[in-house]
Parts: structure tokens; sequence; C-alpha cells
């Protein structure tokens, strides 16, 4: 199977799926109900497609837009748009196409009782088509116009329900702080690109390499500020916090699982990793010299918004009543936990540390979007069942919803990073690479821990309590909404029996080749210029 | 010598910052949000614009273009600002819709209103 013929249609089946919506629904619910899941089905099918063929070569696959070469005609340099994707830029496909797919069968039941459900699906495939996007690209503008695609899908969907103020007023501040956010991305772009005169990353990471300047590092500054602020990092969580539960259910399951992953972290691995190369520079100039930008200095400033992050995230979360809330700051917290494997990944760069360190990062990053998926899925279906998400009025849920609290109880144990589930594997790698690099981040990531232990266990403690006569007309919710559950689940468990078996065959892999010893992202991309 | 473009751009840039962190009104809030976006794409179009020979530049058309004594400016930096304004576009269009909706349900367009959520 050949990557490169495969590839575009990543994005032609949601796009094409999304603008066909209106028409299709012209047909009935059914028939737009049919259509949803059919084409987010296609998307993962394509997914695991791609995500095969990159795991299995181990080649990064170079996508030009439009002609057989990024190289113009008698020019040295890439002209044209490209797709890159590496491994981790595979692994971010497949999480999102999969966890999409939950999210669009999960609001088959869920959605049943609003209105305006085409703009509703072609809203929630756009998103998916965003954040496919982001995870395929390798030209900075396109990447930016991804993301914003994303981001627009993403404010639409947090105030879907308009009749009520909860989601315009979480709508309103998420907007206004992700365009702000957008726009430093924006003005980074435009830096690099009134300095450099190219958008493509891998001739960036060249350029920057050959000839580092004040404006390359202004622009690092603005990307890292925006990014920040997508990902949700503390000082800047309280959008977070307020926009994830004011979405419906299946879209928080989204806008946690992955929006901010794939728009903060994996877009801040990728700049951080692919353009400002710490090793590019050593290797364009064929010397080892002192970098112009330091990077471990970068990783360390990472490393301190991560802890920042991780105490205050899971701090915030054990003083929730509200369920969804508490998730919300959950999110905030498991984002610490992923930026700290980021920066310790960035700070110890070159040492097996900072490998550990990475990959535990990206396996996190997986894992968190699963688990947190399923966990807003669950909060999801208690809203749909008793009516309310108030900690104080749901004991004693696990009478009458047994099937759903024991996908919490899988869930929870899953983020705290109990072993047989797959949360401890990425946990594990993240505390031992932490614990190495510096023993007080090892503490203060343990500390973390205990937060959110403490907020899963006084939840789990209300759904084991004395039933209230609130829950006593509960029941597990029909088929559609079901089905996603124990498939994330299954999917929870499976990846919890093989912990080291995934981390030495998968992400350790993606680890090193997002480090690029050997400057694989950019040797994809230029050793193309022979045939030019 | 900066030329003076540059200059503009970021007064605007700074000027639309200092509207979105003093101004309470939402629609001014958007407006601000417009005018650093207008800045970015003030410094981006002239990133593109050269002189030779003392010549303005023209237009990036490429027929005939043979016959032009003077320079063209660079398209690509006027493709990114043509996409940038329609992302912009559907940004302000989203953010005029929520602002009615906040209206609705607040009575009000002070953002200091907007704080019901809490926890």
């Amino acid at each position: 199977m050949n990557g490169e013929a495969i590839l575009p249609y990543l994005i032609i089946i949601p796009l094409f799926g999304a603008f066909a919506m209106p028409i299709v629904s012209l047909a009935g619910k059914k028939a737009r109900e049919a259509w949803a899941v059919i084409i987010s089905a296609l998307t993962l099918v394509v997914a695991s497609a791609v995500f095969y063929h990159v795991w299995k070569t181990k080649e990064i696959i170079v996508y030009t837009l439009g002609a057989k070469t990024p190289f113009g005609q008698g020019v040295g340099f890439p002209i044209r748009i490209v797709w890159e994707v590496d491994l981790f830029g595979a692994i971010m496909v497949l999480t999102v196409a999969f966890v999409s797919l939950m999210a669009v069968l999960y609001s088959l039941g869920y959605m049943k009782h609003d209105t305006g459900l085409e703009k509703y699906y072609t809203l929630i495939l756009i998103l998916e088509l965003g954040m496919l996007g982001i995870a395929i690209t390798g030209d900075l503008f396109n990447f930016y116009v991804f993301l914003e695609i994303m981001s627009i899908a993403s404010y639409a969907l947090v105030a879907f329900r308009n009749d009520t103020w909860e989601g315009i007023e979480a709508g309103v501040k998420y907007m206004f702080v992700g365009s702000i956010a957008g726009s430093f991305i924006l003005l980074g772009i435009a830096l690099l690109y009134g300095q450099y005169g190219t958008l493509t990353m891998g001739y960036i990471a060249v350029k920057i390499a050959e000839n580092p300047t004040v404006t390359a590092k202004v622009a690092l500054a603005l990307f890292i500020a925006g990014l920040l602020f997508k990902s949700g990092a503390s000082p800047v969580h309280m959008w977070l916090a307020d926009a994830h539960p004011a979405a419906p259910s299946s879209i928080s399951a989204m806008l946690s699982g992955l929006v901010i992953k794939v728009g903060g972290i994996y877009a801040m691995a990728r700049i951080l990793f692919s353009i400002y190369s710490p090793m590019a520079h050593s290797i364009v100039l064929k010397a080892y010299l002192q970098p112009y930008i330091n990077m471990s200095a970068i990783g360390w400033l990472i490393i301190i918004f991560a802890s920042l992050t991780l105490i205050i995230g899971n701090a915030m979360a054990v003083i929730q009543t509200d369920m969804k809330r508490l998730l919300a700051y959950s999110s905030v917290g498991q984002i610490g936990y992923i930026l700290l494997g980021l920066g310790i990944g960035l700070a110890a760069y070159g040492t097996q540390t900072g490998e550990v360190a990475l990959a535990g990062a990206i396996y996190h990053t997986v894992n968190h979007a699963i688990m947190k998926a399923l966990l807003f899925l669950v909060a999801g279906v208690v809203i749909h069942e008793v009516g309310t998400r108030n900690l104080n009025e749901l004991s004693g849920l696990a009478k009458t919803m047994p099937k759903t609290t024991f996908a919490f109880l899988i869930g929870a144990a899953a983020i705290v990073g109990l072993p047989p589930l797959n949360g401890f594997a990425s946990k594990w790698l993240i505390y031992e690479s932490s614990a190495v690099f510096n023993p007080v981040l090892g503490a203060i990531a343990i500390i973390g821990t205990a937060f959110c232990t403490a907020a899963y266990v006084r939840v789990l403690y209300t759904f084991f309590g004395r039933p209230s006569e609130r829950v006593a007309n509960a029941r597990d919710p029909e088929t559609s909404m079901m089905l996603p559950m124990l498939l994330l689940v299954l999917a929870i468990v499976i990846m919890g029996l093989l912990p080291w078996q995934i981390s030495d065959k998968v992400m350790i892999p993606t680890a090193r080749m997002l480090e690029q010893f050997k400057f694989e992202y950019i040797n994809a991309l230029m050793s193309l210029a022979g045939g030019a | 010598m900066i030329p003076f473009q540059f200059i503009t751009a970021f007064l605007m840039m700074a000027i639309g910052i200092y509207a979105f962190l003093y101004k309470r009104n939402l629609i001014k809030l958007i407006l601000a949000l417009n005018i650093i976006d207008s800045g970015i794409h003030l410094l981006l179009v002239s990133l593109g614009y050269r002189m030779e020979l003392n010549e303005p530049p023209t237009a990036p058309i490429y027929t005939g273009y043979e016959t032009l004594k003077s320079a063209m400016v660079g398209p690509l930096p006027q493709a990114l600002v043509l996409t940038s304004i329609v992302i912009g576009v559907c940004v302000l269009a989203l953010a005029m819709a929520l602002t009615i909706n906040a209206y609705r349900h607040y009575g009000t367009l002070d953002v200091r209103a907007l704080r019901r959520l809490r926890g």
C-alpha cells in the first residue's frame, strides 16, 4: 500500500462528508445519522492505513499538493505546500479518528432531543478534519489554516446549545482566548516568513540552523505563548474549565481528549523538535557549535509551566462539586504531565532520560485522549439520565446504573494510573524520567497524582454511597450510548495489558523519530530535491 | 532604517492589544481582535513590497510581464493575507452571533457581567 496515495483521503473524506451533510439530511434523520457514522468510520479506516504504513516502513510520508515534488522548476528550495507525516503525526491521526468515531456514535443517542442536528454533525466532522490536518501538515501557514478551522468549529460547538446562558458565556470566553492565541501564532508565522522567505517546516529548520536570528527567537516565543494558551496550561487555563463543561458531553470528550492535545501539545512538539531542532544546528554546519537558541532553557521554561499546571489543575479538581468541571480541571492536570514529559525531552535532549520522557509524553497523550473521552461520555450519560451533574445529588448511582459506574471506575483507575490499565505505563515513564532528571520534578509529579486520586476517589465515593431519591429512576442508557463507552473501556484494558510492548514498539520509535538525531524530518523533504 | 509600514503594523497591533486589555464592551473587544489581525495582515503584505530602480512595484499578474519595467510585489504574502482575511471574517461572524446571544441572555454587552460560571 502506498502511503502517499491514501494520505489525501484523510482530508477529502471528512471534508466531503461535512459539506454533504445538509443535503443528505434532507433525506431524513436516519440518513443523517448513518452518513455521519459512515464518514467517520471511513476516516478511521484511512487513518489506520496511514498509521500502519508509517509504523511498518518507519519512513516519513511526504505528499505535495498539486505536484510530484515540492520543488519548483529550477529552484533549489521547496515552494509548494507539503504534508509530512511521521510516527507522531500518524499516532495523533489514529487517535483523533478513533475518538471522533466514538463521539459521533455517542451523539446518536445523546443529542436525540436537540434541534439543528445537521449543523451539529457538519461541525463535528469539520472539527475532526481540522485536527487531522494539523497532524499531517508540513507547512506553517497550512498549519495555521487547519488550526483556525479546528478552533472555529470548536467555538461553535461549545456554544451549540444557545438557549442556555452557560454555553454562550463559555463560548464567548473560549473564542476571545482562542482568537488572541491564534493571532500570536499568525504573527510568529509572519515573522518567520519575513526573515527566511519560506513556509515549509523542514526548510525553515535548515534556514534557522544556518542563520539563527533574533526574529526566530521572537517567533518561537510567540509560538510557545500561543500554544500554551491553546493547550490550557496554567496560568491561562480558566477558559478550559469554563468551555469544556459547557459543551455537550460528546463535544467535551473531543475537546478535552483531542483538541487541546492536537492544537496544543502536538503543534508545540512539532515546532520545538522539527523547526527549532536542537540537532539541526550542528548537522547543517557540519561541526558542533554551541546553538544560538538555547533549547534546554526553553525546555526548563516548559517544565516550570508544566509543574504549575500539574499542581493547580489536579488540586482544583479536588474541590469541584460539578462533575464535568472536575473532569475539565483534571484535564488541565494531565496536560501538565504531558508538558512535563515534553519539557524534559527538550531539556535532557540527546540522553536516554530525554527519550524516555518524550516517549512517556506521547504515550500519555494517546492514553489521556481515550480515558478522558470515556469519563466525559460517562458524565454525559449521568446528565442524560439524572438531569444534574452536581456531585452532591448523585449519591448511590452504582445501584441504578451499574454498567455506567463500572465504565467510570475503569476510566478513573486508568487516569490515576493503577497498574493493569493503560494510564500506568505512560505515567510510569514520566515519573521515572522526571525522577532521574531532577528528583524535585519527580516529587511534584507524585503530588499531582495524589491530588488526582483524591478527586476521583471522591466521585467514586459518591457513586457508591447511599442512594438518593434523585437517582432512583435512573437506568443504564441505550445501546448507541453504551457501545462507545464499552469500546473505550476495551481500548483501555487492551492497551493496559500490553504496556511495555506498546512502549517499545511504538512510543520509543516515535520519540526517536521526533528527536530526529539523523535529521529525518528534514531529510524526508530535502531528499526529493534530486528529482526536481 | 525600519520601513514605515512595519512601524505602522506594530503600532496597529499595539492599539489592538491595548483595546483588548482595557475595553469592557464585547463589540469593542471584537474590533480589537480585528485591529490586531489587520496589523498582522499589513505586516505580511508589506513583506512582499520591493522597490527596484526607484520604480514602485506592480501587481503580480504574469501576462505580459516581459514588458514591465519595475518589479512585481511578492505574490505569496498576498495569498496568505487573502486566506487570513477569510478566516478573520469567519471569526468575526461567529463572534457577532455569540454577542447577540449573550445580549439576549444577559441584557448587556459588558464582559464583566459574563461571570456566572464559577468554581
